[in-house]
């Protein structure tokens, strides 16, 4: 039996949000047509991998998740070994293209450790919680070397949200928190000098207003001057006038709420609800362990996305370099978010396959 | 895959995974939540001050320089104007071969070799301001604007930008009384308010340019920009346009200005004529002089100094701050005072044996010529010191200084150009009060003596002679001088005037006094024995005074042997008609020999000017 897959409520999210992408990028390139026609493109490559990925059934991604896993762990260790350096990091590989494994690995973190975990029986013994620990660590320190702070964290939340999912027992989330704080300090000595002046900066950016507080604090200066309905479209000073940087990529949610104004913002806050919402839903009715977990794990990942990169723009959180999903200018980083919405896509439609 | 799993771990799986997802739903909206709270207080509570702080990042309010209110003289000949200077500039993004582009203007004798590396530096420091514009070369002649101008395809990204300068069209004949202009000091700010200024002007630095200053200059204009982070202008948003300065008319005649300039050529010194109906000043030099325009347009240091350390001082005004001893110019005044307290009676003559003795005093007081039998006229026209001696014997310090200063003498005449000089007219208290040692306060009668021919401590500035000179001519009172004479205001049509303010000054003399004395300044100049006589055509209509101050006692030595710098200062104090004085002049020629060889010539020329340029008509033109 053939059947087209696709879930209707996601897929209209996910169009919205790329048409606000398309209006968001086109003033924050001021205005330039060719930059919006290349970034149409993209979002329709992305389009399609999201409709190809929903296509293929969930057994087959539990099938292929650990290769594909093994894959990713080869090519970031060939990274470490013979990656290609840009602006400090090591994060590229030239394999016929130049990417990124790391933006693979967001695929596969999910499938594998589920697919781990889903072959077990939960609760989980302690035995299990050390391999998917090993699962999700392995990979996040390579990443964490390179350095990429933002996407180790994001890969590890990805990983470790399904071992918390998984019914781990709260003492342990507990003693592990514990850890993870006590092990702070030394964990500020590994990072790299830039990225504590990040985390300095974020604690007090009016200290260097032209160094390194300057993101931040334009950032907030065109986030606030939009106030309720925003100065519209093309007409945000901050924005058309350069003094907001990064702002087709990890500021992109400044240049909407400096022309659309907090309406405006709050409009996209809901596109992002609705989006998490409806995967956690897609969770809840799922019939079996790993469906469950992957689309919950995909949701609440795509859910600290969102978290992590308001959270930077408006100042709540040190500035990490997490885009904006379905907004933000990305190549390989939007095509393996809107790929992982379609595995959402291809849970919820082929469950409907199975006769209860 | 999952359906080895019993029905019952299935559901005790799902239970537990649906409390984890309640748990994680509560943190979204706590964390969502979050987010919602921060924007609200960004956009809703902070956004007054976060627009401010927008609009402060992007607005950028910048003046446009008005243009300075041109100068003229009485006949609205043109004194002071703005003439644009050309100068080559460079917009870097724009230029397509530097190299090549330098070379060519090399070639075409624009910038010399040693010019480019300089230039290139300037680039190099300018590098992330590629829009904004360099200047390459400054003050373009034409020449150098007719190559460029044909040579332009070869030269993208340059052009050639105009700017407003002073120009002084007849240079140095003005340069004391109109002065100069040069950049704003913090100095200036405290004298002017700076919010008339945008900083790219010049502000006047001395005379009139200074004196007038808040005429002059005009007010800025706005305007209001849209800039870029790097500071590029995007776009005007608006715009308030400048407010040009007021054209001022000075009370100058420049025929009269030239020939006194022309007359004095090679001289040091300074030429005064005044209108004593008024106060007018007619002309005013003072030589050595200097070229203002250059001096606005920015000397080099070297050039600067060689003109401030020349030792003819041709920065100094000598007009208004020259000090000299008035010599027997004052003897005029004098020969009033002794007529009016009784001293000497105009129809007794007394016995002039060239010199006159103290008592205790060794040595006798010398005249220049022995002059027998004189009476008052006498004495003025051939200038007998013996006679001045005796009265001023007579007279005492005291009762002398005080007539003298009835002449404004020792005082400002309050001239409307500044950095007057005073002067001096000593007497007992003034000794007392500039002089250290006790002994030296002691006022000495030998000193009373030489008071009485201008000498001695007597100090006078030429503007100082030339208003008592006009106390004389008007028979005890005179117009304060001025040289604004009308402010043509940009709002109005009618111009605003200066008035003339009425002095009076000795207004109790016997007419038959003055009548003594004037006979006297006109015997100088037309009968045998004056001491001008000969210099002015017969029968000429002049009332003056010659004078000689002696720089250094030399005895009897004088002629061509002595050094220049030690020669006597000549001055020469005069107004025609005499019994409807329209003109004022008082020369001092330093070191020119006496009042007859150096001053009285130049006053003959200014005369001669005055008659040929119609007299009367001269000042009341316009």
């Amino acid at each position: 039996m053939h059947q087209f897959h696709i879930d209707l409520p996601l897929l209209v999210a996910v169009l919205l949000a790329s048409s606000i992408s398309a209006i968001a990028i086109f003033s924050a390139s001021n205005g330039n047509e060719a930059f919006l026609t290349s970034h149409l493109v993209r979002i329709g490559l992305s389009v399609i991998a999201m409709i190809t990925a929903a296509q293929f059934s969930p057994l087959f991604y539990s099938r292929i998740s650990p290769w594909l896993y093994g894959i990713c762990l080869v090519l970031l260790i060939a990274v470490f070994f013979f990656g290609e350096t840009r602006n400090n990091a090591t994060r590229w590989i030239d394999i016929g293209i130049s990417f990124q494994p790391s933006e693979l690995l967001k695929i596969a973190m999910p499938l594998v450790v589920a697919r781990y975990i889903a072959s077990g029986s939960i609760p989980l013994n302690n035995a299990n919680i050390m391999a998917s620990l090993v699962l999700v660590l392995l990979p996040t320190a390579l990443i964490f070397k390179q350095p990429d702070l933002g996407t180790s964290v994001l890969i590890a939340f990805s990983g470790l949200v399904i071992v918390f999912l998984s019914g781990i027992k709260k003492r342990y989330l507990f003693s592990a928190i514990i850890l993870f704080l006590g092990c702070l300090p030394f964990i500020w000595k590994t990072i790299h000098p830039f990225q504590q002046q990040r985390v300095l900066t974020f604690l007090d950016p009016e200290k260097d207003p032209l160094g390194a507080g300057y993101h931040i604090i334009q950032s907030k200066i065109a986030i606030g001057s939009g106030g309720l309905f925003g100065k519209g479209w093309l007409n945000g000073t901050q924005g058309q006038l350069d003094f907001l940087p990064e702002r087709t990529t990890d500021f992109i949610f400044s240049i909407l709420a400096e022309e659309f104004g907090l309406i405006g913002v709050l409009l996209i806050i809901l596109i992002y609800l609705f989006i998490v919402g409806r995967g956690l839903l897609i969770a809840i009715n799922s019939d079996d362990l790993f469906s469950r977990l992957v689309a919950s794990s995909i949701s609440l990942t795509f859910f600290i996305y969102v978290f992590v990169n308001i959270g930077m723009t408006t100042g709540l959180l040190p500035v990490v370099g997490v885009p904006l999903p379905l907004i933000s200018k990305g190549g390989t980083s939007s095509l393996t978010l809107m790929a992982s919405l379609g595995i959402l896509m291809s849970l919820q439609t082929h469950k409907r396959l199975i006769p209860r | 895959m999952v359906n080895f799993k019993s029905t019952q771990t299935q559901e005790a799986e799902k239970s537990v995974f649906l409390n984890r997802i309640l748990f994680s739903s509560l943190a979204i909206l706590l964390l969502g939540g979050l987010i919602v709270t921060r924007l609200v207080y960004l956009m809703v509570i902070e956004t007054d001050e976060l627009s401010l702080r927008s609009i402060n990042n992007t607005l950028r309010t910048q003046s446009i320089p008005a243009p300075r209110g041109l100068i003229y003289d009485r006949n609205n000949q043109i004194i002071a104007e703005n003439l644009p200077k050309f100068q080559l500039e460079m917009i870097p993004e724009q230029v397509i071969e530097l190299e090549n582009s330098l070379l060519n203007l090399k070639d075409l004798g624009i910038l010399s070799v040693d010019e480019i590396p300089i230039i290139k530096g300037r680039i190099q420091k300018q590098r992330n301001y590629q829009f904004k514009s360099i200047v390459i070369k400054r003050n373009l002649n034409e020449r150098q604007m007719a190559r460029f101008a044909n040579n332009r395809m070869l030269l993208k990204g340059f052009d050639i930008k105009s700017r407003l300068t002073r120009n002084y069209a007849q240079g140095e004949i003005y340069a004391h009384v109109v002065g100069y202009m040069g950049s704003i000091s913090s100095n200036d700010y405290q004298r002017f308010d700076p919010s008339f200024y945008t900083g790219k002007e010049q502000i006047g630095k001395s005379a009139i340019e200074r004196e007038y200053e808040h005429i002059l200059r005009g007010i800025p204009g706005k305007q209001k920009l849209l800039v870029n982070v790097r500071g590029r202008v995007m776009d005007e948003i608006e715009k308030e346009a400048f407010e040009s300065g007021n054209n001022i008319v000075l009370t100058l005649n420049s025929e009269l200005q030239k020939t006194a300039y022309d007359s004095m050529e090679g001289k040091k010194g300074s030429v005064v004529a005044m209108d004593p109906r008024n106060g007018e000043i007619l002309a005013m030099i003072s030589v050595p002089s200097f070229d203002p325009t250059a001096i606005s347009l920015g000397l080099s240091q070297s050039e600067f100094r060689k003109l401030s350390n020349n030792k003819k001082r041709p920065l100094f005004n000598r007009a208004i701050a020259g000090q000299y001893p008035p010599g027997s110019t004052v003897k005029p005044m004098l020969a009033l005072g002794a007529l009016d307290m009784g001293i000497v009676d105009s129809e007794h003559f007394h016995t002039c044996e060239g010199e006159f003795r103290l008592p205790n005093y060794s040595r006798p007081f010398g005249d220049w010529a022995v002059h027998g039998s004189v009476n008052t006229k006498r004495a003025i026209q051939a200038s007998c010191d013996v006679y001045f001696y005796e009265s001023a014997v007579e007279m005492g310090i005291e009762r002398m200084s005080a007539f003298l200063k009835k002449f404004n003498l020792g005082e400002e005449t309050k001239l409307d150009l500044g950095s007057e000089k005073a002067g001096v007219v000593p007497n007992q208290e003034w000794k007392r009060n500039n002089f250290s040692s006790k002994q030296n306060q002691n006022w000495y009668l030998g000193e009373t003596v030489i008071a009485g021919i201008g000498q001695g401590y007597m100090l006078a500035t030429p503007v100082q002679l030339a208003y008592a000179t006009s106390i004389i001519a008007n028979r005890g009172y005179a117009y304060k001088p001025h040289i604004l004479k009308q402010i043509n205001l940009n709002n109005s049509s009618e111009p605003l005037s200066t008035q003339s303010e009425r002095i009076d000054h000795l207004m109790n003399i016997d007419n038959e006094y003055w009548d003594v004395v004037f006979e006297g300044m006109n015997a100088v100049v037309n009968e045998k024995r004056g001491t001008a006589y000969g210099v002015f055509p017969e029968n000429s209509d002049i009332a003056g005074k010659t004078g000689t101050s002696q720089v250094f006692n030399m005895d009897k030595r004088s002629g061509n042997d002595v050094p220049e710098e030690l020669k006597d200062h000549g001055l020469f104090i005069g107004f025609a008609p005499i019994n409807d004085p329209e003109i004022v002049i008082a020369v001092i020629v330093e070191n020119g020999g006496g009042g007859r060889v150096a001053a009285a010539p130049v006053a003959k020329q200014m005369f001669n000017k005055f008659r040929e340029l119609g007299g009367k008509k001269v000042v009341e033109s316009n």
